[in-house]
């Protein structure tokens, strides 16, 4: 059901992918690597490439590990995974001298971002805590959405019967990210406009949300009570909802 | 000006249906699937039915374009049709042994369906469209289907697609998709897969939903037909959803060819829970083969009322009748739509007509459209075809026409040109 080299670019894009809101998110977060200037670069063989860029307390994830400042390199997707299940530790391939930053400031980091993902109940009951953790988690699961919808088999099944448009899925007023979709491939896109939407699923609440992520709630359920807001090009909407249903498989 | 309708009784039945029934109420006549949107714009639950009307629980009265997704032909509460139901009832319904209304029933779709030499009875479509899939595989012994894209089969794991939940690779592996009126994807499947293609299932036009309907091209099915038999596969018509309304005699009778096997269900029985899966002869020995059967099939008072539905339907020439009463509507609704400078698009046949309005490709116009139409009192549904029933007289028609008219107003209101 699920192939290694999706769940790695998952990992890799959509999970490492969301430090950057982690660190807009978390002052905390951001205090970890303020006036770090480095880059680390995430090389799979034969999977995914990226360069997490680490500036000014803030940090944008680039695809490809040209021109980085330490290098990571997995040998497997397998290997990446169980890295991420924390069952294993990268192994630097370069820039060692950028060690202490790797077992420091950026394991605590990955440590804040899965603390939040996976997040204790009792943590949840923190109001800022809980708007954080269920914030990312949109941005996790729209940005694992792409990936699945652009490499996993089913997922590109589903891919294919969408229509050339934009996708939003928001969280009340404030709150959104979209999918962009051209000739079946998807683009995530986490500071979306209203120009252009052709479809758009929106949550009435951060509760609601949490509880359709956490699986607490049934979505269709959550139509009929006029908690999710469907409107537009329901195919497209319908979709992307069986791609994200594909996102708890990978990532649950 | 019309009122507006408001649903607090069918928002508390909700509220207390999500508790102890799976999405509140599943399947198309759900708020989800049903694209009720905005929710707050329709109602959920139904109070009473009674010719081309329904009353949902807080009293509005709506005109209903959906008829039951089908079945009601002849009008809610048809008299004829009730009473040859309640007749039968006085006798025996759900028996040890078969009443004989049931090959009454059998001869008069052998005498009413042109393609048919038999007919099989179950309850809803789905068991039809499987039973015939079924049976096109015993007698063919091959495995692959061919479907047309957009299409809809029913519910049974063969019929859905392998993103969708509970659907496990296996149950699709052999279904092979062709887009509608291309003959030459069709062809070019054939030759792929020489040998290998059991039957083409379809429907006799594409009434898919979310996509304007489109009938077939000309001379398509006359060379579908011909691939089939020329490779011996079973072409399968499922008319479950268009039986009746274009032909009696069947939709592929309309269309000017004949279908191996032919699926109905719908407006079978104007809303008796009744199907049939009609057939060549060539295939009887075939499906008398096989282990296919249900608690409820062989029921008499469905077969009563299939009966009685079929006479009455044969009397009024209802296709006819049917297509004449979509017509004058489209023609209403298109006028009010040009009025204010939309764009509506009325397609597929009008006796189950498919509307959408072409200006915003997002459709949220047409949403909005919709929702102030259900508002007044006219139930139209976002992205399925509506269909006609025999009750809808000139008023509701004309009735229908104001509120579209009034709905369009608002809708350019709320979007000036």
């Amino acid at each position: 059901m699920k192939d290694t080299t999706v769940l790695a670019r998952c990992n890799l894009y959509a999970v490492l992918g969301a430090i950057p809101h982690l660190l807009y998110l978390d002052p905390d977060a951001a205090a970890l690597v303020r006036g770090k200037n480095i880059r680390v670069g995430f090389s799979v063989k034969n999977g995914p490439k990226a360069t997490l860029i680490f500036k000014d307390g803030e940090a944008e994830m680039v695809k490809g590990i040209e021109k980085c400042s330490i290098k990571l390199w997995f040998p497997s997707a397998e290997k990446f995974n169980s890295m991420i299940d924390g069952k294993g530790s990268p192994i630097p391939v370069s820039g060692f001298q950028h060690i202490g930053f790797l077992l420091g400031a950026f394991t605590k980091l990955t440590d804040s971002l899965s603390a939040y993902l996976r997040p204790e109940p009792e943590k949840l009951q923190d109001p800022a805590f809980f708007e954080r953790s269920t914030t990312l988690m949109l941005y996790v699961i729209g940005r694992a959405i792409v990936q699945i919808g652009n490499h996993d088999r089913v997922g590109m099944f589903s891919a294919s019967h969408i229509t050339d448009g934009k996708i939003k899925l928001g969280i009340g007023d404030t709150l959104a990210v979209a999918i962009h979709c051209k000739d079946h491939h998807l683009v995530f896109n986490a500071f979306p406009n209203d120009c252009g939407v052709t479809s758009q699923m929106v949550f009435d609440s951060l509760q609601t949300a949490r509880d359709l992520f956490d699986g607490n709630i049934n979505a269709i359920a959550a139509v009929g009570m006029g908690q999710v807001r469907v409107s537009g090009m329901i195919s497209q909407v319908d979709n992307v909802n069986r791609i994200l249903d594909r996102v708890a498989i990978y990532l649950a | 000006m019309h009122k507006i309708n408001t649903y607090e009784k069918s928002r508390e039945a909700f509220a207390r249906a999500v508790r102890v029934i799976p999405s509140g109420i599943y399947g198309h006549q759900g708020p989800a699937e049903g694209c009720y949107i905005p929710v707050e714009a329709f109602p959920l639950y139904s109070s009473k039915a009674d010719g081309t009307y329904l009353w949902d629980l807080d009293g509005n009265r709506f005109i209903d374009y959906m008829c039951a997704y089908g079945p009601n032909i002849l009008g809610y509460h048809d008299p004829d049709v009730d009473a040859a139901a309640a007749r039968q009832r006085a006798i025996s319904d759900c028996t040890t042994l078969p009443n004989t209304v049931m090959i009454d029933f059998a001869d008069l779709l052998v005498d009413t369906v042109a393609s048919a030499d038999w007919a099989f009875f179950a309850k809803n479509g789905g068991d039809t469209t499987t039973l015939a899939i079924m049976t096109a595989r015993a007698y063919t012994h091959r495995k692959k289907i061919v479907f047309f894209k957009g299409y809809y089969h029913g519910v049974a794991p063969w019929t859905q697609k392998i993103d969708y939940a509970g659907v496990i690779e296996e149950d699709v592996m052999h279904n092979l998709y062709c887009e509608w009126n291309n003959f030459e994807q069709l062809a070019e499947l054939f030759d792929t897969y020489k040998g290998e293609i059991a039957a083409v299932i379809a429907q006799p036009y594409m009434h898919g939903n979310f996509m304007d309907n489109h009938l077939p091209a000309d001379g398509f099915w006359k060379k579908v037909r011909g691939l089939c038999t020329a490779n011996d596969t079973v072409l399968i018509v499922d008319d479950v959803r268009a039986g009746f309304r274009l032909d009696l005699a069947g939709s592929d009778h309309y269309f000017g060819f004949e279908a191996d096997l032919i699926c109905f269900c719908k407006a079978l029985a104007n809303g008796y829970n009744v199907s049939a899966l009609c057939g060549k002869d060539f295939l009887k020995n075939t499906v008398s083969s096989m282990s296919y059967t249900g608690s409820y099939w062989m029921s008499a008072v469905p077969f009563a009322a299939g009966i009685a539905c079929i006479e009455k339907m044969r009397k009024l020439e209802l296709p006819r009748l049917l297509m004449e009463k979509g017509t004058k509507l489209a023609d209403g609704l298109r006028s009010a739509a040009s009025k204010y400078g939309f764009d509506l698009r009325v397609t597929g046949a009008p006796s189950l007509f498919y509307l959408r309005i072409a200006d915003d490709p997002s459709l949220r116009l047409h949403q909005e459209w919709i929702a102030e139409c259900v508002l007044r009192g006219v139930f139209f549904t976002n992205h399925h075809n509506h269909f006609i029933n025999a009750a809808l007289t000139d008023a509701d028609i004309a009735e229908t026409v104001e509120v579209a008219d009034e709905a369009f107003g608002v809708i350019r209101e709320r979007h000036p040109r």
